[in-house]
């Protein structure tokens, strides 16, 4: 059982291909804590999402360090891309939309070290854990 | 032919300005003009199961990373040069195509069943299940279930218009129907739901179902469960339309 604020951390090539770990992860940590299938579901979608803001289509070059905290009936992924190329970043009205249906929280923008993004997501189904 | 020759000069001139400079319409420039190249090699890979858009689109990322990665201080023409970059590009699309296509068939199967369960077992509770409940259901783990969902994901993006699943067997759940043949009847509220849709002309691009379940999901704020009982359809199958959805659109805004 995941107790309160453990932490995982995952660094890939930014690269589709790569990122596709990004989602098993959080779908894997969501099931951990107790997430119903349709959050998991949302959870999944979302990190794409985020991860298609973050480097597009067909990835960039550089790597994308991505940090899972554990809640209690929630989980954070911070992510920072770390790119060796400049380009800004920017969420489509299109994905302000989506990521607001599927997640409590969700931010990305531009840093000084590289573009970060933020996403919560709470279990508010009812599930014994 | 005796253009040739001044003709490559002055490309190397412009590489090894841009190398000095890093002018982005020198890039736009020189992008530009290879383009032929990149649209020829992409239809050198078409009929493979990938839309030519698509390839021509890897082989556009293909093509900007030679241009930017070019030495004109070696001893290499530019188009050997991209060529090799743009046809490893392609190489590799396929590759992760393939990879992702190649879920063992054992996962395939259990993200079928899967999506039986779903229904049922989310009938019973009242709620969407959690994922430890439906690996109990099922008898496996739920890593397992978790590897079938990501198998159902590859095999979704591999086959975007086969029959989405099978039909499973004896219960009432009527996966193997297409949505369409099951959204014929009017329904006012599909109907505004769809005039809210129209505001995007993005949206617009989607095929008609797929409109409707992501105005639902993202607009009306409906559950997939939600959805899948309102359409009469599997939560997998809704799972899968959104992802598919969600896919198209970003290829349309990437190519917008």
């Amino acid at each position: 059982m995941a107790t309160s604020d453990d932490e995982v951390h995952l660094v890939v090539p930014a690269m589709p291909e790569y990122l596709r770990l990004a989602r098993v992860t959080a779908a894997g940590l969501a099931s951990r804590l107790g997430f119903s299938f349709d959050e998991v579901e949302d959870l999944r979608l979302a990190i794409d999402e985020m991860c298609f803001g973050l480097t597009g289509n067909s990835g960039r070059d550089g790597t994308v360090a991505i940090r899972y905290v554990l809640g209690d009936g929630s989980l954070v992924v911070e992510g920072e891309g770390r790119f060796r190329t400049d380009g800004e970043v920017a969420l489509s009205e299109l994905s302000e939309v989506i990521l607001a249906a599927l997640v409590d929280e969700h931010d990305l923008h531009d840093g000084e070290g590289g573009p970060r993004f933020r996403l919560v997501k709470r279990r508010h189904d009812a599930s014994p854990r | 032919m005796s253009r040739r020759p001044p003709q490559r000069k002055e490309l190397r001139a412009k590489f090894a300005e841009l190398a000095e400079t890093g002018d982005p319409a020198l890039r736009d420039e020189l992008v530009e003009a290879h383009l032929g190249l990149a649209r020829y090699l992409a239809r050198r890979f078409a009929n493979r199961g990938e839309p030519l858009d698509d390839l021509v689109q890897v082989a556009s990322v293909g093509l900007v990373r030679a241009i930017d990665r070019f030495d004109p201080s070696r001893d290499v023409e530019f188009s050997t040069y991209a060529t090799h970059t743009i046809v490893g590009e392609l190489k590799r699309h396929f590759r992760d195509r393939g990879w992702a296509i190649r879920a063992p068939r054992r996962m395939q199967e259990l993200y079928l069943r899967l999506g039986t369960v779903v229904a049922t077992l989310g009938g019973q509770l009242g709620r969407s299940p959690a994922i430890a409940e439906l690996a109990a259901e099922v008898g496996v783990s739920e890593e397992e279930v978790l590897e079938a969902l990501e198998a159902g994901q590859a095999y979704r993006f591999a086959s975007l218009d086969a029959p989405v699943s099978a039909p499973a067997a004896g219960d009432g759940d009527r996966d193997g129907d297409t949505l369409g043949a099951r959204l014929g009847a009017e329904d006012p509220e599909i109907e505004a739901a769809e005039q809210r849709a129209m505001l995007s002309p993005l949206l617009r691009r989607l095929p008609e179902r797929e409109r409707l379940i992501v105005q639902l999901r993202f607009f009306d704020g409906l559950t997939q469960s939600e959805i899948a009982a309102r359409l009469g359809i599997s939560q997998m199958h809704v799972s899968r339309l959104l992802a598919r959805s969600v896919a198209r659109l970003r290829s349309s805004a990437g190519a917008g």
